[in-house]
């Protein structure tokens, strides 16, 4: 008898915990635990002070309830950028154990502009497989990583800020070979690195042209760049300027040649995670500051402290009007703060690409307003949103 | 008369028995205590990944599967074309993946086997060099094994100036190639192996008959002899039928030669540079711990049983095969098959060496479909693998265990 209460007893605990926790469950989004959801719509100094403990280093899917992603990086003190660490020029390690390159400074000038620290970013190595799952979970805060644009990328991803660089993907094939175009690479074996655009385009270039590719796929460029060395395969593929990278750390480079022309489009660029128009803002701006201090002729060594005169340049120097740092939750002398921490994009661009060889003057990447003449379709393509 | 201590509130009592003291009581408490926080655990997990899938709007579906997946996967055992489906794709990885598994089991288990025995031998030589070769490989991590062999491999001579052995042997830096079965069509083969599959059943059939026979009249019906020649005929017949009707023979032995102005090598049987690396790595790593596990299955058979083999004059040889070995083989059952699922499991390391396994192809998915599902998918189909491991050694264990 009693022995039935004790089991009624027990159903009823257990259906009555489910209950409850179905209760909590639905309840949790809408109230998390560390913030007062009130905190995001009036954004009061005491309020986002209260809320701000930072109790966590890892931006989690969390830190989007009420706070801001530009605010939980402020509050962390810190940029996570997904990064590489193995493409020279673009993002690798140096001698020194320094992460450095081209999209390594896009991070760092991120970072200037939103904690006034070029140096405050948390780099998080990833492959090329494993970056779309790290922006897309929001685990980083931008990824910066020889990256290109696609429009499925765009819509599962993240959102793509600027392209910083117009690249396109060709093949690198050892001299001896005797090989002069890629139409002559029939029936050759293939290495590529997985999870990349390129290995989708060598997919369609090799169904178009019936090229009878045997594609051999590897998980990292370390690994796909010592098959092609070992002549595993008889041709490298990757962006060209993957490939001129490539080719500058080999024993013996000019045994190597890269073929003539393209087969795809490759947009390199930043990315953010999905659901914060504010920080996706953010970094277009900054990357749009690095192309126009070029255009106005303002380098690291010269950023104006006082106003020069200049319309344009003290505009975005923040020394008269404003281009809309208030709206952007940016500091008025944001600009100030990029520059002096990294150069323009040229700067950038002459510090990491040239010394590799990827020749700037006449190419994609020039920048527009150096065109010859105002309409003329001589300049490059770097160009941006204008900031005002 | 109760005694004063008991005589606590009704409420605080079950038979007699203040409640926390009470064993069933205690058991009730633990068993919903665990079931509340298994719940929430399971739910705080799903809700945490449904906000994030809402709040990143990842996507989140399975509709993916019916689309092209378009990439390329560079070895496959299953013709693909990059026009076929993500769920055939996925198929043909997970085929790459079980050929992996089953060929390095057998030769893991083979090797293991063999170093386990020699471990044991009374050779000095033979013992200390067994024991060596686990201890290295035991306890040298996979990973780094497999970035070993696939440098290995790699320092092979290039294709073109690959070595060629007893003509139709290729040995270079993308694999080795050998002459192999080429299928003339794809009916006359796919119904000549049906035929084979039926002719092994009825061989079965009759070795069991006649084994049975064997034991009811006590002469020799030579179970084994007419077993094998009746598949082998009924195979042979297939053969020569099939060849009459569809005027070509189901398979012609296919020679592996150079082709292309690169040398690559077509036709025969190619085992690629990748599969190559993960096959010997896995086999070598895994067949370390079998080893251990072979002695200490022959080492736990009674001294006794060794004794008396050898008493009634059985050579060492058969001593271990007739006598020591089937008994050991109870004690040998169960690590085995966890050693089945880890060489399985750690199969999914073949993306490292540039072999195109069940994870490389899934991770590689990630980049044009919702990673959530793939991860999913996934973990059941590597979940379904293992439990089928389990099954079938189970199911030997289960013969081979003491019975009545």
């Amino acid at each position: 008898m009693i022995d039935r209460y004790v089991k009624y007893f027990g159903c009823a605990a257990i259906l009555l915990a489910v209950i409850a926790l179905v209760g909590c469950g639905q309840e949790e989004p809408a109230s998390p635990a560390t913030s007062e959801p009130t905190a995001a719509v009036q954004p009061s100094p005491e309020a986002m002070e209260a809320t701000a403990a930072p109790t966590t280093t890892e931006a989690t899917a969390m830190d989007n309830q009420g706070v801001s992603r530009l605010q939980t990086v402020r509050d962390r003190g810190t940029l996570i950028c997904s990064s590489n660490n193995s493409l020279a020029g673009f993002g690798f390690l140096d001698s020194g154990g320094n992460t450095v390159g081209f999209d390594i400074d896009l991070c760092r000038a991120v970072a200037a502009a939103v904690l006034g620290n070029p140096d405050a970013v948390e780099f998080r190595p990833t492959t090329a497989a494993e970056r779309g799952p790290a922006i897309q979970s929001g685990e980083v805060d931008i990824m910066s990583r020889n990256t290109t644009w696609t429009s499925s990328r765009d819509a599962a991803w993240g959102n793509f800020a600027q392209t910083m660089f117009f690249d396109g993907q060709g093949f690198m094939i050892p001299k001896s070979l005797g090989v002069t175009s890629m139409m002559e690479l029939r029936d050759a074996k293939i290495c590529v690195q997985q999870g990349t655009t390129t290995e989708l385009n060598i997919q369609d270039f090799d169904n178009q042209n019936a090229m009878n590719f045997d594609i051999l796929t590897f998980p990292d460029n370390v690994s796909s760049n010592e098959a092609y060395i070992s002549g595993q395969c008889d041709s490298l593929t990757t962006d060209r300027s993957g490939l001129v990278s490539t080719r500058a750390g080999f024993d013996n480079p000019d045994d190597h040649t890269i073929l003539p022309g393209t087969i795809s489009e490759e947009p390199l660029g930043p990315v953010v995670p999905h659901g914060d128009d504010q920080w996706y803002d953010v970094v277009k701006t900054v990357m749009a500051i690095l192309i126009y201090a070029e255009a106005y002729g303002v380098t690291s060594d010269s950023v104006p402290a006082a106003a020069t005169g200049n319309t344009k340049v003290d505009r975005l120097m923040g020394l008269e009007g404003s281009f809309g740092q208030e709206a952007l939750g940016l500091s008025n002398t944001v600009a100030q703060d990029v520059i002096r921490g990294v150069g323009n994009y040229g700067e950038i661009y002459d510090r990491h690409l040239i010394p590799l060889g990827l020749e700037r003057d006449g190419s994609r990447n020039a920048l527009w307003a150096n065109a010859p003449c105002a309409d003329c379709p001589r300049g490059g393509q770097i160009y941006a949103a204008p900031l005002r | 008369m109760q005694n004063p201590e008991t005589t606590l509130p009704s409420i605080l009592t079950y038979q007699g028995i203040p409640v926390w003291r009470h064993a069933q009581i205690i058991q009730w408490v633990a068993q919903i205590a665990s079931a509340i926080l298994v719940v929430a655990l399971v739910m705080w997990f799903f809700g945490n990944m449904a906000f994030a899938i809402e709040d990143r709007e990842i996507p989140f579906g399975f509709s993916f599967l019916g689309r092209e997946y378009q990439t390329p996967i560079g070895e496959h055992v299953l013709p693909y074309k990059s026009s076929d489906s993500f769920l055939y794709a996925l198929v043909v990885a997970a085929t790459n993946t079980l050929v992996v598994a089953v060929i390095g089991v057998i030769l893991a288990t083979l090797l293991g086997i063999f170093i386990g025995v020699c471990r044991l031998s009374t050779n000095w030589i033979v013992s200390k060099l067994a024991t060596v070769y686990i201890e290295f490989f035991r306890n040298v991590p996979l990973l780094i094994q497999l970035f070993f062999w696939f440098y290995i491999i790699l320092a092979l001579p290039r294709v073109r100036e690959g070595y060629v052995i007893l003509d139709g042997l290729y040995v270079n830096n993308a694999g080795i190639s050998f002459p192999g079965p080429s299928a003339s069509g794809t009916m006359p083969a796919l119904v000549w192996l049906a035929l084979v599959v039926a002719a092994v059943v009825v061989g079965v059939f009759l070795h069991h008959r006649l084994v049975r026979r064997e034991e009811e009249i006590g002469r020799p019906s030579y179970p084994f002899v007419l077993g094998c020649v009746a598949t082998v005929g009924i195979a042979a017949i297939a053969w020569l039928v099939l060849s009459g009707i569809f005027g070509d023979a189901p398979f012609s032995i296919s020679m592996p030669a150079p082709e292309g102005r690169f040398g690559r090598i077509d036709g025969g049987v190619t085992v690629r540079a990748g599969m190559l690396v993960l096959l010997v790595g896995l086999v070598i790593y895994t067949s370390s711990f079998i080893a251990e596990i072979v002695r200490a299955g022959i080492q736990s058979v009674g001294r006794g049983q060794t004794e008396a083999a050898r008493a009634l004059g059985l050579s060492p040889m058969n001593t271990l095969r007739q006598g020591t070995f089937p008994q050991a083989l109870r004690v040998i059952i169960p690590p085995w098959i966890s050693q089945c699922l880890n060489l399985t499991k750690n199969s999914s390391l073949g993306g490292v060496v540039g072999y195109t396994d069940l994870t490389n192809v899934a991770i590689t998915m990630t980049q044009t479909a919702p990673a959530i599902n793939i991860f999913l998918m996934l973990m059941a189909a590597y979940l379904a693998m293992s439990l089928t491991w389990s099954l079938i050694g189970n199911l030997y264990n289960r013969r081979i265990g003491f019975t009545g």
